[in-house]
């Protein structure tokens, strides 16, 4: 990390003295109030996943458990359908962020490169995508994805996430703006088409973009209710989500089972945050150095 | 020339087309039909429906509490989402200085956004419930039993349990969208204005906050749409219980259209959703545009 280049933008906070001495206390003191907010929920539930029912009858739910048992993440694994859940979860991420990725940016491309006729036509639909409370329409697109058979298949949801959406548009647009146009230029001479500047020279270099908004469209997908809840009713097109949903139905009150399969179900989107982190917040960056 | 003109439409042809169609197809359309539906009585099942002008609005308007309720739970989320702000910008401030440990503390702020939601809903349902619940046993913990209430079945308090519970999970990315704009000031500012001789505060009322203001505007923007459309935590959570105490204006539609399968009138609650947000994009643009 480039010290002086991140020194050129933080706001000077000098610690020195003791008016210095209680700014750093106060700060770290906000820092480990929000630990706690943040933490207690989910140590708690951590915990509760190793308890046995009636352990959980006596014991706070914050006090550690007397024995490390596995029993709660057994019955899970047993009855909670978690492997199809997997599958499908890693089906639609894989196929969603795909089509996604090629979609916004091809869109992006010819949106920053190009003038033509429909232009404002096409940026007001995106535009309109944005703005649609989903919720509501989810009732006439129930029909259209019924009509074309895809009702009960994970291809429905699929094509619903494909769509692309305005804010990975923008940051796309934003990472082409600063991609100078004597590049496209100079490839053109060479006598490069448009497309093959699109996947010669632009596409490679927009590949940072792609990982954080592929990384936050996983996420989101992986996540998702709504649209598994009500596309995929079928045991066998349970979701990560749905199949939590399913297995709590199925579990009325034992929270210590349940909490296993919220640990579960958290697990994957953490691993995948820890890992990629620089990539998240790096993109998340550039969308809003906007000025 | 001609030539570069037709691979022009070629590209503009093969690029737009899939990203156009499914936007047509799911967006354009569907908001159409919504629009379409909301003047019949159509049940959702049925392949026959009547036309019958406004009397989905007017039924809304006169005859309709629940959505009304529904509604002003949506603004209970809409407060304590906006009273976040400046409570997130704060801790970006903070989470800007390069203080040690400041890049945990950021991955930490950002942790529940990146959960699942479902698997955060469940958890507050356990973290809030009557028995073993665990800000309950927090409160015994510290002798505050006096305070203990039914978190979740109160119905003066449920909906601001559930959107504490949005808050927790939201937060995080706003404020990370904060530090990434209090970042991008160049710190020449700070310093011009130091020997101007501002203090602390004056240097954050007068550089950082106007440096974030179209972040400010974005986030507000997230806020009022996201609450307006409230619907995954108390869908889960409460299902709109005790007795649609904590139903909001989305989870209510929904019912409607699904459970009672009265789409004329779901498909009017849209259409009046869609509505509402527009006029919040209006009204946010002329209050907060500062540059005219």
């Amino acid at each position: 990390m480039n010290m002086n280049g991140e020194n050129r933008f933080a706001i000077p906070i000098r610690f020195n003295g003791i008016a210095g001495m209680l700014l750093k206390f106060i700060i770290y003191m906000v820092f480990i109030s929000i630990c706690l907010i943040v933490f207690i929920p989910l140590i708690s539930v951590l915990i509760t996943s190793f308890k046995t029912f009636v352990e959980m009858g006596y014991s706070s739910s914050l006090s550690l458990p007397s024995t490390f048992n596995l029993e709660n993440y057994k019955t899970v694994l047993e009855e909670g359908h978690i492997l199809i859940a997997f599958k499908n979860s890693l089906i639609l991420v894989a196929a969603s962020v795909l089509i996604n990725t090629l979609v916004s940016s091809t869109a992006a491309y010819c949106i920053t490169r190009f003038d033509f006729r429909y232009k404002k036509i096409v940026m007001a639909l995106f535009i309109l995508g944005m703005m649609v409370p989903h919720y509501t329409t989810e009732i006439a697109r129930f029909s259209i994805i019924r009509d074309m058979g895809l009702y009960n298949t994970l291809l429905g949801p699929i094509v619903l996430y494909a769509a692309a959406d305005l804010m990975q548009i923008y940051i796309f647009k934003q990472f082409m703006d600063k991609i100078p146009r004597s590049l496209d230029e100079s490839a053109m001479i060479d006598g490069a088409s448009y497309m093959g500047i699109f996947w010669k020279i632009i596409f490679p270099l927009i590949i940072p973009a792609s990982a954080t908004l592929a990384i936050i469209k996983a996420v989101i997908v992986i996540n998702d209710m709504y649209i598994p809840y009500l596309y995929m009713p079928g045991i066998k097109n349970l979701t990560l989500t749905t199949m939590l949903m399913f297995f709590n139905d199925a579990q009325q009150g034992s929270w210590n089972v349940l909490s296993a399969a919220i640990v579960i179900v958290m697990v994957p989107t953490v691993i995948v945050y820890v890992i990629f982190q620089k990539y998240i917040f790096s993109g998340i960056t550039a969308g809003a150095n906007k000025g | 020339m001609n030539s570069i003109l037709r691979q022009k439409q070629l590209t503009l042809i093969c690029f737009l087309f899939l990203p156009t169609a499914l936007m047509l197809m799911f967006v354009a359309y569907p908001s159409l039909k919504l629009i379409q539906q909301s003047f019949t009585d159509w049940n959702g099942v049925s392949k026959s429906f009547n036309y019958i002008g406004l009397a989905n609005y007017y039924e809304i308007f006169t005859n309709a509490p629940e959505v009304w309720i529904s509604l002003k739970n949506n603004f209970v989320y809409m407060f304590m989402h906006l009273a976040s702000v400046p409570v997130a910008i704060f801790i970006a401030v903070l989470l800007s200085s390069k203080i040690k440990g400041s890049q945990f503390f950021k991955l930490t702020v950002f942790l529940p956004y990146i959960l699942n939601g479902v698997a955060v809903a469940y958890l507050f349902s356990y973290f809030f419930s009557p028995v073993g619940g665990t800000f309950n046993g927090l409160l015994e913990l510290f002798h505050l039993e006096s305070l203990i209430q039914g978190w979740l079945s109160d119905e003066r308090i449920v909906n601001f349990t559930l959107a504490f519970v949005s808050v927790w999970r939201f937060t995080g990315f706003h404020i990370v969208l904060y530090v990434a704009g209090i970042l991008s000031i160049p710190s020449d500012l700070y310093e011009a204005a130091e020997l101007d001789g501002a203090g602390f505060l004056q240097k954050i009322r007068y550089i950082t906050i106007p440096g974030i203001w179209t972040v400010i505007q974005i986030t507000v923007f997230l806020h009022l749409n996201g609450t307006l459309q409230t619907f995954d935590i108390p869908f889960v959570m409460t299902n709109g219980g005790p007795a649609g105490a904590s139903s909001t204006f989305s989870l209510y539609s929904i019912q409607m259209a699904f459970q009672y399968n009265q789409m004329g009138m779901a498909s009017a609650m849209g259409v009046i959703l869609l509505i509402m947000i527009i006029g919040i994009i209006f009204l946010q643009n002329k209050l907060m545009d500062r540059k005219g």
